[in-house]
């Protein structure tokens, strides 16, 4: 059996008809970075909470730290770390209050407890807040005291879901900062995103989730390797868009473009942008906009998935938590997010 | 061989026994301190029992003399264990409405994903609705006892009834827990709160059950509320008797133990449900 810190066989979850996640498999090893990448909806939340014990597993099994996730439940909950989506921490109380509550909640001694704590909030800076109540601050400084609560037990292997939804590029950088350094002090870190530009960054190796089952999964720059030609997308009037298509379909294959551009994988470069343009010119369509793109993680979703992750609509959907894992996110437009 | 491995099992019950009374005593430490860190939740629970009682006293005063109302002093000496059980009734409501934040906003989830006994999640929180409980039944007495509100058992009556308004404070807080629990529904929990106030007026909380009439009396006679009240009433009545003291101290331990294994089942039950 493989020593590897989190291994999912077939993990199946099902709430009533809803399927939320169908049977996936994954292998994370140990002092990894593994990026969990997907739109709301997609299943990454209850893969990771029936990763954490906190829900049962329709069918399937999971170890996780090498502990079986239903059968010693206890085990793994002593051996991991969890920093779960909505950072709930109780507004009323200060940062080391948080921190002592924890330790006891694990076991440590009291004797180690100061110590610890302090390393931990000078870790995340927030040694000067620390007898502040949470509810004085930030959202940034939540995932921060959030982050070290799931540290106060030192655990080898930590689960981040969605660690900087919401946060400011500042925090996110401070936060993306820490989660490396963990890493370079051996932790194994599951990472679970819907900011692509967060797993490039951070993780090893990722896997892609849609509707439930991972659909790619390797090293971001494999798989980035793996789509090959680049991206060319143009933006033309929307009565032009099926004139427009014919003549790409000359140069590639066609590929989903966000917010109503078109796109097409050159296969023969990005030296054929000229031709393209010339062409599209005596079929006489009108180019708005035009961009080349060197394979992105983003092409990669598509090309798996048939639809864009930053064109998805991202907005908080049930599918999460397990209500709406079957329904396709909407292609709605939503600028600015990464 | 033989003795280690005999040993060992117990060795482990201890240590997780005491491992668990840590966890409870934390948790406890954490509703408490949430508790008095929300004086906007805390002050009604105190200001409006006496209110009611001070109102009470005012309004139904000359009603001491009816036939069935039993030998007092005050009205006020009459009312002090029904201001209790209602100040104790609002202040578990706000304990268990806690409890149903906690599954609302994760931090339930946060002590699920954690070694956390889930005994101890529970004990937790009512461990501080109970020592509210107690404190509010302290305050309550302190307050009345100078306008005529007198306690016949003397002091050990006054702890007696403390102990009793912990322990109403227990098997109501248990009972709104497992609303809670049920529903992981703060609006759900808050909604209790009218009910509660129907079964406070329908108990023998304002006037003894002896001067009431018909449906009136049988409903108050059933409502375990009265039962709650009535305990209390007789150490503030009759003394620092041995009947008094039961009453007041083993009906509401009946009803917090049946409530504890209502909280412990809707706990296993939103477990199981994950």
């Amino acid at each position: 059996m493989s020593n590897s810190p989190i291994i999912a066989e077939n993990l199946v979850r099902h709430f009533g008809d809803v399927h939320a996640v169908k049977g996936i498999n994954l292998e994370v090893k140990a002092g990894e970075v593994f990026g969990f990448l997907g739109p709301n909806g997609a299943g990454k939340s209850t893969a990771v909470r029936m990763l954490t014990t906190l829900l049962r597993p329709t069918s399937g099994t999971a170890r996780v730290a090498g502990f079986d996730v239903v059968k010693q439940a206890d085990q793994v909950r002593r051996s991991i770390g969890v920093a779960l989506q909505d950072a709930a921490i109780d507004p009323l109380m200060t940062g080391a209050e948080l921190l002592a509550l924890q330790a006891v909640l694990y076991g440590i001694p009291a004797s180690v407890l100061k110590k610890r704590s302090d390393e931990l909030l000078e870790r995340v800076g927030l040694t000067a807040a620390a007898s502040r109540r949470v509810s004085t601050y930030s959202g940034g400084m939540r995932r921060r005291l959030d982050l070290a609560l799931s540290l106060i037990h030192q655990p080898t292997v930590l689960f981040l879901d969605e660690p900087t939804t919401g946060l400011d590029p500042m925090s996110r950088l401070t936060l993306w900062e820490e989660v490396r350094r963990l890493n370079r002090e051996g932790t194994t870190v599951m990472l679970t995103t819907q900011y692509l530009e967060e797993a490039d960054q951070l993780a090893d190796r990722i896997a892609i989730i849609d509707h439930g089952k991972i659909v790619r999964e390797g090293k971001p720059a494999d798989l980035k390797a793996s789509v090959g030609a680049p991206t060319l997308i143009i933006k033309t009037n929307i009565d032009q868009t099926e004139k427009a298509k014919s003549v790409l379909s000359t140069f590639g294959d066609l590929r989903p473009g966000a917010e109503g551009a078109l796109g097409v994988g050159l296969i023969g470069g990005a030296a054929l942008v000229t031709e393209v343009v010339r062409k599209l010119d005596e079929a006489g369509v009108h180019v708005a906009h035009l961009e080349i793109n060197e394979p992105s993680l983003d092409d990669v979703f598509a090309e798996a998935t048939g639809y864009r992750l930053e064109g998805a609509d991202n907005a908080p959907s049930a599918g999460d938590n397990g209500d709406n894992g079957d329904e396709k996110p909407k292609k709605k437009s939503r600028r600015g997010r990464k | 061989m033989t003795s280690t491995t005999a040993v060992m099992p117990e060795t482990q019950v201890v240590r997780s026994l005491s491992t668990a009374i840590r966890q409870t005593i934390a948790l406890a430490r954490r509703s408490t301190l949430e508790l008095f860190r929300q004086p906007a939740l805390v002050v009604p629970s105190l200001i409006f029992p006496l209110f009611f009682s001070f109102l009470g006293n005012s309004t139904f005063g000359k009603t001491t003399s009816l036939p069935g109302f039993p030998q007092v002093n005050s009205y006020l000496q009459f009312q002090l264990a029904g201001t209790i059980t209602q100040g104790v009734l609002f202040g578990s409501v706000t304990g268990a409405a806690a409890l149903a934040t906690d599954i609302e906003n994760g931090f339930f989830d946060r002590l699920l994903a954690s070694p956390t006994s889930r005994t101890s999640i529970l004990f937790g929180r009512l461990a501080g609705s109970t020592l509210f409980g107690a404190l509010e039944t302290a305050i309550f007495i302190l307050v009345l006892l100078p306008f005529g509100a007198d306690v016949a058992a003397g002091v050990p009556g006054i702890i007696a009834m403390t102990i009793s308004g912990a322990l109403i404070a227990l098997a109501v807080g248990a009972l709104m827990a497992s609303v809670a629990l049920k529903t992981g529904s703060s609006e759900a929990v808050q909604g209790t709160f009218p009910l509660l106030f129907i079964l406070l007026f329908f108990s023998s909380a304002f006037f003894p059950r002896e001067t009431m009439s018909g449906i009136y009396r049988t409903i108050a006679g059933l409502n375990p509320i009265s039962h709650l009240v009535e305990g209390l009433r007789a150490l503030s009545l009759e003394g620092f008797t041995a009947s008094a003291t039961a009453r007041a101290i083993l009906v509401p331990l009946a009803i917090a133990i049946f409530a504890l294994l209502v909280a412990q089942t809707q706990l296993r039950a939103r477990l199981r449900a994950n």
